[in-house]
C-alpha cells in the first residue's frame, strides 16, 4: 500500500508554519477556488462525498453532522474547531496547530463558507502554549492578508475568527462542555437532546469539530471528494496522524494512511519497543480506548473496523506502547487517578465512580487490596457504560476493564502477594 | 396529543412534555432527584432512568422528549439494577448520618434507599470528608458531606431568585456548592427556598437547626400575612398527641417552622424568607388582658363598656383593620351598619431595611387583607391627615395607629393582639385572636382568595373579632 500523505506533506523548517511558506506550498488555493468557481452546498457536497469521518475519537462521518445544519434556515450558525487535544497519549492536533496553523485555518473558512458560518472559534488546550502562539501569529497573519474579515478574497463571503484558550479540563474537549466553556460557563457537558447541530453555542447550530478532521477539508476542496475517498479504506477514507508515545523507539507523530499494518507500523515505522524489549501491550487511540496485546495486534491494520473485531477502535490516534516488564496495576493506577481528578462531578456515575476506582486500585497498590476488588471495579465499570451525561464515564470504564480482562493474573498476583510480579516500574532505560 | 406507553398503558401525553412529567401526571412513579418542575433540566443525578422497550440500556426520563407512539417501561429489570446503581454511588460518601438530620423523614435518599437500593454499601472503602456546617449566609448552613450535587439550588438561585449567589467550585468528588465571589446569598430574599428544594439534608434552615424532628410535626394550611401576595404556606407546629410534658410547655403551641404551599394561582412553589420569619410576627408577646383605662376588667365587662361608648357616640370614626380576614371584615361591614365612617387602616408599613417589591412575590403592601378591605369600606386613612376635629369615638382595629393623632376629646376602643404601650391609653381595650387561632380567608392583591386555618387554641380572656362585633354593636340592653 503506497503511504499516501495528506497532511503531513511538507519538511518541518523554522518558517515552514508561516503564511509565505504555507502559500508557497499552494496554500489557500483551495479557498480561492470555493469562493471563486464554487457555491457553499458543492464545497458540502465534496466533503460528503469524500466520507471523512471524525478524527476526535468517535469517528462520526462529518457529512452528515453538517447535513443537519441548514445554513439558509435564518439564525446564525457557529463553527468551532475543537482543539482541546486533552486524552492522554494524543499530541497529533498539536502538530497540525506548531507546524501548519493554517491548513487548519483555511479549512475551517472553507467549512464556514459551506455553512455559511458568520463567527468561527477555535477552542485551544490551555496547556498548549508554542501551539497556542504559533495559531494567535497565524491568525493575525491571516486577517493581516485579508482571508478572514468582510469580503474575504473580493467574495461576499465574511468570516470571523475567535481563538478560545481552556483552562486545564480535560472534559472541556468533549464538544458541548467545550461550547459551555466558550460561554464562560463551567465547563459541563450538556444532556442530548438537543444535539449541538440543533442547539449549540449560544442556543444556535453549532458544528464542533477535531481540529484533524477539518484540516482535511482543504485538501478535499482542492482535489475532490471523489479522489480522497481512495485514500485509505473505502469505508474509511484518508489518513490519520497516530501520535506514538511510550516505550518505542522513535517516536512522534506520524502521518499514515487508513488500513495501514499495525504491526509494521510499530515494529518498522517507528522502529519497534524500545531497547529491543518484548511488546506487552499497545493502547491503540488514547487512553479511553481499550488495551490491546502483542499477539492481539498480529493480524490488524489501523482502521477502526479491523480494532473493533479485537474490541477497541482507533479513538483519537494516540497511541501508547507498553513494553513487557510494565506493571500493569500500576499502569491502571495511573490511569485511573487521571479519570478521578478529571471527572467533572456533574453527574453521579462518574462523580462518585471515578474516585471509587482510585481508592481502589489505590488500595490495591498499596497492597491492601482484597479479591473481590476486582469484581468492584468491573462493578463499577458498568455502572458507568451508557449512564453518564458524556463519554468519559464509558472511556474510564473500557479502560479499567480492558486492562482487566487481558491482565487480570497481574492484578490477582498483586493482591495476593502484596506487591507487583513485574519488577514495578514504568520506566525502561534505553539498552545503548 | 402525542400517545404514549408506559408500562404497556396508553397514556396521552402534552406535546412538550417529557417522558417524566408524562408519567407523573398520570400516576406512573419515576423517582428524581435534580428535576424540579420549575427548573431547567439538569440531568445530572440519573435516577430517573427508563428503559425504552427493545433497547438494552437505561435512559433518563426528564430530558427523554415525548414522541408519539414510544413505549417506555418504568420497573424493568434493567431499570430497577440501574437505580440501584445509581443509589449505591449516591449513598457512597454519604455521611448516612440520619439520626442527626434534619431532613430526616422528608429526604428523597432516605425514601430512595428503602424504594430502590434496600442493601448495604457494597463498598469497603472509607468515606470521602467534606466540610461541615459550611456557612452559606445567616440563615442557611451547608452540610458538603450530605450534598449530592443536583444543583437544584444553584439553578434556583439563578432561575428563579436571579440573586446568582451560588455556584458548584472544584469538580470530580471534590466539588463543593459556595458562594460566588461577588455574589450574598443574604441579599436573597427567596434564599431560604433552596432547604425545601434540596432532595437531601445539605441545605439547612438555621433557625430550625436540630429544633425538632419533622414527624412530630404537622403541616397546618395557613395564609402568609406578610404582604399583599398572600402565599400559600404550611405552619408546621407539634402534633397534639407528641405532647411534650418535660420540657417548656410553650414548644407545644409554637410555629417550628414554615414552608410554601404550592399554589400555583399565587405563589408556585415558593415563599420569601419573611414567610419563614412568621413566629417573628405571631410569637410577639401577646396581649391577654382586657383592660379599661389601663386596669385590667374581665373581657366581658370590657365588650359591654365598649357598646356603650358606641351607643353613646354620635360621630364615631373606625379605623378597619387591614389585617382582619374576610369574614371579620363582612361581620364588622353587617353589624355597625351605617353608623361608623370606616377608614381602612394599613396595619402595617415596610420595616427599614425591608426587601419592598420586585417581580417574584414580594409586594410593597405589607399587609395581607387589604384588597378585601378597600373593596367593602372604600375609604383609605391617611396617617398623615388628621381625623375629623367632631369625631368622638374612635375605634381602632389592629395595631399600627399612632394615639398622638387622636382628635382632642375623642373616647377610644382598641382591638389588638399584642402587648403594646398603646393598649393601656384607650378607654377600652380588648384583645383579639390571631390568625393562627382562628379559620378564616384574605383576599390577595390580585382577587384571589385564599383559606387559613387554626393551629392552635385561642385563649378563653381573648375574643375573636368576628363574634365581638356582633355583640359589641347591639343595642340591647343599654338605657337610651
Amino acid at each position: 500500500m503506497a503511504n499516501t500523505k495528506l497532511l503531513m506533506t511538507f519538511p518541518v523548517t523554522a518558517s515552514s508554519h508561516m503564511l509565505a511558506a504555507y502559500r508557497a506550498r499552494g496554500g489557500y488555493g483551495a479557498l480561492e477556488k470555493a469562493l471563486r468557481e464554487m457555491k457553499p452546498e458543492q464545497v458540502a457536497a465534496e466533503v460528503n462525498a469524500s466520507g471523512i469521518q471524525g478524527r476526535g475519537g468517535a469517528a462520526f462521518p462529518m457529512g452528515r453532522k453538517w447535513a443537519v445544519v441548514h445554513p439558509m434556515d435564518g439564525q446564525p450558525h457557529y463553527l468551532c474547531a475543537n482543539a482541546d487535544e486533552g486524552e492522554p497519549g494524543t499530541f497529533k492536533d498539536r502538530w497540525i496547530l506548531e507546524y501548519a496553523p493554517h491548513l487548519l485555518l483555511e479549512s475551517m473558512l472553507l467549512a464556514a463558507y459551506a455553512l455559511q458560518v458568520r463567527h468561527a472559534f477555535v477552542y485551544i488546550r490551555g496547556e498548549f502554549d508554542q501551539p497556542y502562539r504559533r495559531l494567535a501569529a497565524a491568525v493575525e497573519e491571516a486577517y493581516a492578508a485579508g482571508y478572514f474579515g468582510q469580503r474575504i478574497l473580493g467574495s461576499d463571503f465574511a468570516c470571523d475568527l475567535v481563538v478560545s484558550r481552556g483552562a486545564g479540563s480535560y472534559v472541556c474537549g468533549e464538544a458541548s462542555a467545550l461550547l459551555s466553556s466558550i460561554e464562560g460557563k463551567r465547563g459541563y457537558p450538556r444532556n442530548r437532546p438537543p444535539r449541538l447541530t440543533v442547539r449549540g453555542l449560544y442556543q444556535k447550530p453549532t458544528v464542533v469539530n477535531n481540529v484533524e478532521t477539518l484540516s482535511n477539508i482543504a485538501w478535499i476542496v482542492a482535489n475532490g471528494g471523489a479522489a480522497f475517498s481512495k485514500v485509505g479504506m473505502a469505508k474509511e477514507p484518508g489518513t490519520r496522524l497516530i501520535s506514538i508515545s511510550g516505550h518505542i523507539e522513535r517516536p512522534g507523530v506520524y502521518e499514515i494512511e487508513i488500513g495501514h499494518p499495525f504491526a509494521r507500523f510499530i515494529y518498522e515505522d517507528c522502529g519497534g519497543v524500545l531497547g529491543g524489549r518484548a511488546l506487552k501491550g499497545v493502547i491503540p487511540g488514547g487512553i479511553s480506548t481499550k488495551i490491546l496485546t502483542a499477539s492481539d495486534i498480529g493480524p490488524l491494520t489501523l482502521d477502526n473496523a479491523s480494532l473493533q473485531t479485537a474490541g477497541s477502535s482507533m479513538g483519537s490516534g494516540g497511541m501508547v506502547v507498553i513494553a513487557e516488564g510494565t506493571c500493569m496495576v500500576r499502569l491502571l493506577q495511573v490511569l485511573l487517578r487521571f479519570y478521578h481528578h478529571e471527572s467533572c462531578g456533574q453527574c453521579t456515575p462518574c462523580r462518585e465512580g471515578m474516585g471509587w476506582l482510585h481508592r481502589i486500585i489505590d488500595r490495591i497498590v498499596a497492597g491492601d487490596g482484597h479479591p473481590e476488588d476486582i469484581e468492584r471495579l468491573y462493578q463499577i465499570s458498568a455502572w458507568n457504560d451508557g449512564t453518564t451525561i458524556c463519554g468519559m464515564g464509558d472511556a474510564a470504564g473500557y479502560a479499567t476493564s480492558g486492562i482487566l480482562n487481558k491482565f487480570r493474573d497481574e492484578f490477582e498476583y498483586y493482591i495476593e502477594h502484596k506487591r507487583s510480579r513485574c519488577n514495578g516500574t514504568l520506566e525502561c532505560p534505553k539498552s545503548s | 396529543m402525542p400517545e404514549i406507553f408506559i408500562n404497556g398503558q396508553s397514556v396521552q401525553a402534552e406535546r412538550d412534555q417529557s417522558i417524566l412529567q408524562a408519567a407523573l401526571a398520570n400516576g406512573f412513579y419515576i423517582p428524581n432527584f435534580c428535576w424540579h418542575p420549575e427548573l431547567s433540566i439538569a440531568g445530572n443525578c440519573r435516577i430517573c432512568a427508563v428503559q425504552v422497550e427493545g433497547r438494552s440500556w437505561a435512559e433518563i426520563a426528564c430530558n427523554m422528549p415525548v414522541v408519539e407512539g414510544l413505549r417506555v417501561l418504568t420497573d424493568s429489570d434493567v431499570v430497577k439494577a440501574y437505580r440501584k446503581s445509581i443509589m449505591q454511588l449516591l449513598t457512597l460518601n454519604h455521611p448516612v448520618d440520619c439520626g442527626i438530620c434534619d431532613k430526616a423523614g422528608e429526604c428523597k435518599l432516605q425514601d430512595y434507599h428503602y424504594k430502590f437500593n434496600g442493601s448495604p454499601s457494597v463498598s469497603r472503602d472509607a468515606k470521602v470528608h467534606a466540610t461541615k456546617f459550611h456557612p452559606l449566609s445567616q440563615r442557611i448552613v451547608l452540610d458538603n458531606e450530605r450534598c449530592i450535587l443536583c444543583s437544584r439550588c444553584v439553578r434556583f438561585t439563578r432561575e428563579i431568585s436571579k440573586s446568582y449567589a451560588l455556584g458548584i467550585v472544584q469538580r470530580g468528588d471534590s466539588s463543593l456548592v459556595r458562594c460566588a465571589e461577588d455574589h450574598s446569598l443574604d441579599a436573597d430574599p427567596y434564599s431560604d427556598n433552596i432547604v425545601d428544594l434540596c432532595p437531601v439534608g445539605a441545605l439547612l434552615s438555621r433557625p430550625f437547626l436540630y429544633r425538632a424532628r419533622v414527624w412530630y410535626l404537622k403541616p397546618t394550611r395557613s395564609v402568609c400575612p406578610g404582604c399583599a401576595r398572600g402565599c400559600s404556606v404550611q405552619i408546621w407546629h407539634r402534633k397534639p398527641e407528641w405532647k411534650l410534658n418535660a420540657l417548656d410547655a410553650r414548644r407545644n403551641v409554637c410555629i417550628e417552622r414554615v414552608t410554601p404551599l404550592e399554589n400555583p394561582e399565587v405563589n408556585g412553589p415558593w415563599i420569601c424568607n419573611k414567610g419563614r420569619d412568621l413566629a417573628q410576627i405571631f410569637e410577639r408577646p401577646r396581649a391577654e388582658q382586657a383592660m379599661q383605662k389601663g386596669l385590667a376588667v374581665d373581657l366581658a365587662a370590657a365588650i359591654d363598656s365598649a357598646r356603650r361608648l358606641v351607643a353613646a357616640s354620635r360621630h364615631p370614626v373606625a379605623l378597619v383593620s387591614s389585617w382582619g380576614s374576610n369574614e371579620e371584615l363582612e361581620a364588622f361591614k353587617a353589624a355597625q351598619g351605617a353608623r361608623f365612617d370606616c377608614l381602612v387602616k394599613q396595619d402595617w408599613e415596610p420595616q427599614p431595611g425591608e426587601w419592598l417589591d420586585d417581580d417574584l412575590l414580594i409586594r410593597a403592601d405589607k399587609n395581607p387583607n387589604t384588597a378585601a378591605a378597600r373593596a367593602l369600606f372604600t375609604h383609605t386613612y391617611d396617617d398623615t391627615r388628621p381625623l375629623d376635629a367632631d369625631t368622638d369615638l374612635v375605634l381602632i382595629w389592629g395595631e399600627g395607629f399612632d394615639f398622638a393623632r387622636l382628635p382632642a376629646g375623642a373616647r377610644t376602643i382598641l382591638l389588638n393582639s399584642y402587648l403594646q404601650p398603646e393598649n393601656g391609653h384607650a378607654d377600652v381595650f380588648i384583645p383579639i385572636s390571631i390568625q393562627t387561632e382562628r379559620r378564616g380567608h384574605y383576599t390577595n392583591f390580585e382577587g384571589v382568595v385564599s383559606e387559613f386555618e387554626p393551629c392552635f387554641a385561642k385563649r378563653a380572656s381573648v375574643a375573636d373579632a368576628e363574634t365581638l362585633f356582633a355583640s359589641l354593636f347591639a343595642s340591647e340592653g343599654i338605657p337610651a
